[in-house]
Formats: C-alpha cells, structure tokens, sequence
C-alpha cells in the first residue's frame, strides 16, 4: 500500500512537468509568429513611459533608434502581479480580498516546498537533520505549513462563498470549479490535521521527500499526512489540465502577447518567419477569399484582389 | 424576453433574446434623451435573424428549414475548426487559444466595459458572455473533450445559438479596455474580432458596411467612399482653392510627388466630411517646409484599412497595397493622418503580416506634428485658441499603440484650456463607434451607438467641462480619428448638443491651423460662426 502511495507521488510530480510542459509546447507551437496584439502600458519601454503607457512609437523616426528592452522593468510587474495580485486588487476588490490569501497560502506553501527539497539534500550531503540550521528550517516550515494551509482553507471557502452568492460569478462558475477550490479547502484542512496531530508536520515531509529521493517506501506514521498528499498529488495534476493552467500560461500571456511589441525591423528571426507562414495553405471558404477554390496559400490570398473585375466580364 | 439572462438561454430563447430597457440608461450630467429603439418590421422578423436584442447588424437569412439550420450550424463549425488551426489562423492562434483555455471567470472585466456599464449592467453586455459561450462551443464541439459539459458548463449549439453568437461579436467596440484589467490577460475584444472573423472568412458573413461598402469597394474603386483617383484629385484642388481663401495663406497638396521624404495617408472620408483637416494637414506641412506628398494611386489615397475589425484576408491586401504605393513613389515613410485604426492596421497588425522587404517604416501623424510644433516651425499664437479643450483619445493609437504624449505635448502649446477627460490616455473609453459602429445606421445601429455605446464618451466630455456647460461657453472637442468624429458628430447632433453647450469638435490640426498667427483667425467655428 505505503508502495502505491510513494509511486503516486512520483506520478503527481512527473504528470505536473509533463502536463506543463505539454501546455507550454502547444502554446508555442500555435504558431510560429502571432500578429502584435500588444496593450498598453508596457513595462520594458522603463518607468517614465510605462506611468502614462508611452511606447517607443511615441519617437520621430523610431526604426532608427536603437531599441532598449528595460527587462528589469517588466520582472518587476510580474512580479508585483503575481506576489500582489495587482489586477485583481485594482479593478475587483472585492474578489482579491478572498482571493489574496488563498493565492498567498499557495505560495507559502510551494515555497515550503522548495525549502524543503533543499533541506533534503543538505541532509544527503551530510549535514546533521537536528543541528541548528535543520531546526530552524523545522521552525519557519512548521509556521508557513499553518499560516498557508489556514490561507487556502479560508481564502478556499470564501471564494466558494463569493461564487454561490454573486449572481453574476453564479452564472459563469463551472462544476469544475468547484471541484478545485473545494480540493484546495479539503487540502488545506488536511494540512491543518496533519499539523495538528502529529508531534512535527516538517518532519513528515521531510521524511516523505527523503523517501521519494532515496526510494525508500517506508510508511510514514500519519494517516492524516497521507490523505492531505493525495489530495495534494490530485492537485499537481488538476492544476496544468484545468484553467488553474493560468500558473504557468501568465509569463506568456503578458510577455509573449500583451507586452509582445518587438517591429519587425528589430528581429532578423521574424522578418524569416514571417515569410515562411505565408507560405501557409488557406482554406477558408468565403467567396472572398477561396476565390475558385483551388488551394492557395496567403501570399496567394493577400495578392489577389476579389473585387477586381473578372476576365469574363 | 428574459430578466435574468443565461447563458443557454442563447440556444433555447425564441425570437427577440434581450430588449435593453431605457429606464435602465445611467443619467448623465449632458442633456440627452435616449432614442426610442425602432420595432423590427414584419418582414425583418419573418426574413432575418433579429434574434439577440433590438439591434441588427448581420442580417444572417434565418434558416427556412432544419436542413438549412444544420447547414448554418456546419458551416459555423467547420469555420470554428479553421480558426483553431495554425495555417488558418496563424496570425492569432495563440492569443485565441490562451483566452479560451485560461479564464478563471472572475468577472474582473465586467466594470471596465462601458458597454455593460451603460447598458445598464445588462448581462449580455458582460465582456465574458460571448467569449463563454464560444469557450464552451469550443470545448465541447471542437476540442471534444471528456466531461465537456460537465466541466466547463453546456451549452446548446443550433442555428439561434449561431446567428446569436455572430450578432453578440457585433456588441463589443473591440476597444480591449476589458483586456486591460484581466490578471490573468485573457482578451474578450480579441475573441470578439475572432468571432468577426471566422463569420466573414468562412460564412461569407459581414456588416455591409465594412464588407462591401468599405474593403470590397476599396479594393474596387481604391477607397470605401466610392473616391476614384480622378475624384479624389479633383476633390483636393477644391478644397484647397476653398481653404486658400478661408485662411488666406495660399495651399497646394501635392501628390505623386516622386522621392519626397513622406507618403501622407489620410482617410478619405475626411475629404467628404471634413475637408478642413485635409487642408490643415496641407497647411501645416506645407508652412513647415516639409517633403511630402499625397499618393493618388488607388487604396493609397484611403488609409481606411477595415480589415482591421473583421477579417485577416482584406486586411492584409489593404495593407499591402498601402505599402505598394508608398514603395514606388519611393519615400522614407509613410506618415498616417488622423485615423486611429489605420495608424494600428499598419504600423502594429501589418507589420508581422507584410515581408519586410515591402514595409515602408510608418509614423503616426501626432508624431510629426508634435516635432512641428516643439522645432517651433510655425509661428503660433495660442490666444487664438483661448477656450476649452479637451482630449479624446482613440483606442487605436493610445491604449493599442502606446502613442500618448505627442498630441499632449502639441495641446499643451496651443490650447491654454486644455483639460483631460476622466480615465484618460491608455485608461480612456471607445467613443462607442469602435471597430466599425460609427459608419452603420441601420437596424436601430444608431440608436444603440447614442444610448449605450457613445453613453460613457459623453459622460467623459460632461466630466472635462462640467464647470462650463451650458452655451455661453464656447468648447472644443478634440478627437483626432476620423471614426471617433463621425461617433461624437452623431453624439452631438442628435442632443443637439451644439447650441445647448455650444461644443465644437474636429482634430488636432484644426487646432493648431487655429492658433497659426499667418492663418485668418477663426478657423474653428462654432454653430452660430459665420
Ligand atoms: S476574461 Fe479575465 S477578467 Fe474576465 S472573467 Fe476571464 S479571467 Fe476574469
Ligand atoms: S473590447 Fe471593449 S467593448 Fe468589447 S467587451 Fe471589452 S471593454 Fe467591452
């Protein structure tokens, strides 16, 4: 049984990469070249333009400038996206202060788990599990696993809340909704058992993530711990195939599409590409554009006038 | 008729799905009546699909039988396959994908949609009403996914659901000001356009006004208005002739002018309806010894690119012709007018459509003009301009271009009354003809244009003047897009708002023509002006 719960275990996190990385690749993949659909403000044309939403076409003769990228600037709003929920907090209040904390506990609680990760290879290297450092690292995880886990269960629970109450979320929010922020509740509280009934909740992970490097499928002790990680191997997997994707899809949608203004006279990779996609065969069937129906491609299409008059005429 | 709207409530309603009471309008601080919405005839109802709400804007022929209805279905579906294919739709498969795949339903958008705001917060004016219905279409009919109905919501798909669904992608001005707040970034403008899209490229679906009126005829004869290079040649020379005695400084608009250093483009509708910002482009660039000429080739002398709003094929063969012409005549660049989708269609969109070795660099007129002015190249007197102004600013160039602070720099010169209008610059509002609106008049189009899409722009410009209402208040607004002028003229006219607040509207160039101190004063007139 103990077997079956480590290989679980192994399967969660091998299905989250995949799936993830399924989900990037078919992003990637759509197309070679997407049109500029950008929104402003950017923040890489740098802090004086981004306040008022400027952008370099603002310059006379901008394709002769050179042009500058403040990468720096667009970490920053992600960041402050991500970390703060900007959006959310901005335009729907009301939703982020149910949301923040649930997304919050989340984020204590991913962050617990890369602490950990380390904390386990430290000790493969060596270094004493109950010297000074592993005890403090037992105490912030022991703090952030009870704050985060409170976090999602309550920020879990109003969402739920909000949803059945708002008409208009009522309409929009789906079953499988539901589904999710209820298995972050029941994960949630799991944890909150799980920390509850057992002498150290950092060390039931850390032995689990022990087991899991080292292959040692020994039981762990806690039944409550074993339930809140099957819940929460569920979720690894929920999370990339549900439109929880939004995790990993973000950096995309802001970076690739909203923030995506490179002119073609700046990239020699796309001035290629954009010739090869035209290339692209057209099968739409409007008169305006099948014209006699033959296969054409879109250089055929953009070449080809449908409003001029017909040789027989 | 339904209170509480669904979203089944697409396939399962018959006839009329939403009537948009006007009791609901938010008041506004402008004297404005709302237009009663015209009854459908007997014919329309028996004929075409005036099924969604009081308005029509497709004229989809409603099926006479269940083949019929499979048929519309089909084809719908086969077009909806298409736009998830990469060669069909490479151009925006993947901004079409995320939004339909990552939205967490929210509603973060709802409040910035002056659509839903001014409709009352009537449900089908949600940003997220169409987009859903598509995103479930798509889920269950296209991707084919286990538990679709179950996971994401069913959803009916017959021939209501297909006419509805084309109709609802004609109540959105594509403006993007939702996009603008979704943390997530989804785009429900976008799958709007797509909706557009995949109706015209696939159906042979499409407002006339846009389809044959605009790119067809502009392919035809060289510009949506009906302009032949003759016409638009000679309509030039009148109005510079006229123009010369208004102002008193003598103009000449050049055109094939071979080698100079930029291909103005304007859109050819102003020549018909606002002749005085051809000639105060004519007289500004001419005053400031520029290089440039007019090309009288056909499709170059219309900057019009309608494209834009609904379909990928005719955008692209506008946008090259453009290019084209700008080529031979052999200039530096191409310098675009006062046109907020034409500034977009092809300086953003075209410019990963069209080769590069056939681009011609392109800059927004605002651009040239603010380095007129600061270079100090005119002799100006802003006194002449002593009157209130404000801004709007088109989505197109401001909250799509990032192009913000060139018209404010020039303001700022010449209008000492200048005063922003509420959520300004990339935050402003669609003046309510966005993405085509402000040339159809049909079908109660108008009505809807001055009730609930042009409601939020006159709210902004009750706002910007609010301690100077009323006539004896000579006011200015500023609305440098040709599409933009033809919503607010409409917006204006039918609350005659022109002599109960003695507004006057026009561009950027009217503006500064009117501050020109070699100009005769007057330039702007007012109802009443001589
Ligand atoms: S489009 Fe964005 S803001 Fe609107 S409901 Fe979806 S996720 Fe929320
Ligand atoms: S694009 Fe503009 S009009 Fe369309 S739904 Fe979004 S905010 Fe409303």
């Amino acid at each position: 049984m103990m077997t079956l719960f480590y290989l679980l275990g192994y399967l969660a996190v091998l299905g989250f990469i995949c799936l993830a990385a399924l989900k990037i690749r078919t992003y990637l993949k759509a197309s070679p070249l997407h049109i500029r659909w950008e929104l402003y403000p950017v923040p890489h044309e740098g802090p004086k333009k981004e306040a008022y939403g400027g952008s370099y076409m603002e310059e006379k003769n901008w394709w002769t400038h050179k042009r500058h990228v403040d990468h720096w600037e667009d970490i920053k709003a992600i960041l402050v996206e991500v970390l703060c929920l900007h959006a959310t907090y901005e335009h729907n209040p009301k939703l982020w202060i149910r949301t923040y904390p649930f997304h919050v506990g989340m984020y204590m609680l991913m962050g617990g788990t890369i602490i950990l990760v380390c904390a386990v290879v430290l000790q493969l290297f060596g270094v004493d599990p109950e010297g000074g450092l592993m005890i403090f690292v037992a105490n912030v995880i022991n703090a952030v696993v009870l704050l985060g886990a409170f976090c999602i269960a309550g920020g879990g629970i109003a969402l739920i809340i909000r949803r059945r109450e708002d008409e208009g979320l009522k309409k929009y929010t789906t079953a499988e909704q539901y589904i999710n922020l209820g298995s972050f509740v029941v994960f949630g509280v799991l944890t909150l058992c799980a920390w509850a009934f057992n002498p150290s909740y950092y060390q039931l992970a850390r032995d689990f993530i022990y087991n899991l490097f080292t292959f040692n499928f020994q039981p762990l002790g806690s039944s409550w711990f074993v339930l809140n990680m099957l819940v929460g191997f569920f979720l690894m997997i929920a999370i990339p195939v549900t439109n929880m994707g939004h995790l990993i899809m973000k950096y995309f949608m802001y970076h690739d599409i909203r923030w995506g203004d490179e002119a073609t006279i700046y990239s020699d990779k796309n001035k290629k590409i954009i010739d090869e996609m035209l290339q692209y065969q057209v099968t739409w069937s409007a008169p305006h554009i099948a014209g006699d129906g033959t296969p054409r491609n879109w250089v055929d299409v953009a070449t080809t006038n449908p409003a001029a008059p017909k040789n027989d005429e | 008729m339904k209170d509480k709207l669904s979203l089944k409530d697409v396939s399962t309603v018959e006839g009329q799905m939403v009537s948009i009471d006007l009791k609901d309008l938010p008041e506004l601080a402008l004297d404005v009546k709302p237009m009663p919405w015209k009854p459908f005839t007997e014919e329309q109802k028996e004929n075409t699909a005036c099924i969604l709400d009081d308005v029509c804007v497709l004229n989809i022929p409603k099926p006479k039988n269940p083949q019929e209805e499979e048929e519309l279905v089909n084809k719908f579906l086969e077009g909806m396959r298409k736009l998830f294919s990469k060669e069909n739709n490479w151009t925006c498969l993947p901004m079409l994908e995320s939004s339909m795949e990552n939205c967490v339903q929210c509603n973060s958008c709802s409040e910035a949609c002056h659509l839903w705001e001014m409709s009352g917060k009537n449900e089908m004016y949600r940003p997220n009403y169409r987009s859903e219905i598509f995103r479930r279409i798509y889920h269950q009919y296209i991707k084919k996914e286990p538990f679709a109905k179950w996971r994401y919501g069913d959803i009916g798909l017959n021939w209501k659901t297909v006419a509805r669904l084309g109709e609802l992608a004609y109540r959105c001005n594509v403006c993007r000001r939702c996009a603008q707040t979704c943390p997530i970034g989804v785009d429900n403008g976008l799958i709007a356009r797509e909706i557009r899209k995949l109706f015209s490229q696939e159906l042979g679906i499409h407002p006339r006004e846009l389809h044959e009126k605009g790119t067809m005829n502009q392919l035809k004869v060289g510009s949506s208005t009906g302009m032949t290079p003759e016409v638009v040649r000679e309509n030039v020379e009148f109005i510079d002739e006229d123009y010369s005695e208004i102002t008193g400084v003598g103009i000449t608009t050049p055109f094939d002018v071979k080698g100079a250093d930029i291909m103005l483009l304007h859109n050819a509708g102003e020549i018909m309806a606002w002749p005085e910002n051809i000639a105060a482009f004519s007289l500004i660039f001419q005053e400031a010894g520029l290089s440039w000429t007019l090309s009288s080739k056909a499709v170059a002398y219309d900057g019009v690119n309608y494209g834009v709003f609904y379909d990928d094929a005719q955008l692209a063969r506008i946008a090259l012709d453009h290019m084209l012409a700008a080529k031979e005549l052999g200039v530096k660049k191409v310098v675009v007018g006062e046109c907020g989708h034409a500034n977009k269609a092809l300086t953003v969109l075209a410019d990963r459509v069209i080769p590069y070795e056939y681009q011609v660099p392109r800059e927004s007129c605002y651009v040239t003009l603010r380095d007129i002015i600061l270079a100090g190249r005119l002799k100006l007197d802003p006194s002449r301009n002593d009157f209130p102004v404000t801004l709007h600013d088109p989505c197109n160039v401001v909250r799509l271009m990032g192009i913000v602070k060139p018209q404010r720099d020039i303001l700022h010169k010449i209008a000492p009354k200048f005063r922003e209008m509420p959520c300004h610059g990339v935050h402003n509002y669609c003046c309510g003809g966005g993405s085509g609106f402000a040339i159809m008049t049909r079908n109660n189009i108008d009505e809807w244009r001055g009730n609930i899409s042009g409601r939020k722009k006159l709210w902004q410009i009750g706002e910007a003047f609010k301690e100077c209402l009323g006539p004896e208040t000579k006011k200015y607004i500023c609305a440098p897009c040709s599409n933009c002028k033809g919503q607010i003229r409409e917006l204006l006219e039918h609350n005659d708002l022109y002599s109960k607040n003695s507004f006057a509207y026009g561009g950027l160039v009217e503006l500064i023509v009117n501050a020109m101190s070699n100009v005769q004063p007057g330039f702007i007139k007012w109802e009443g002006d001589e």
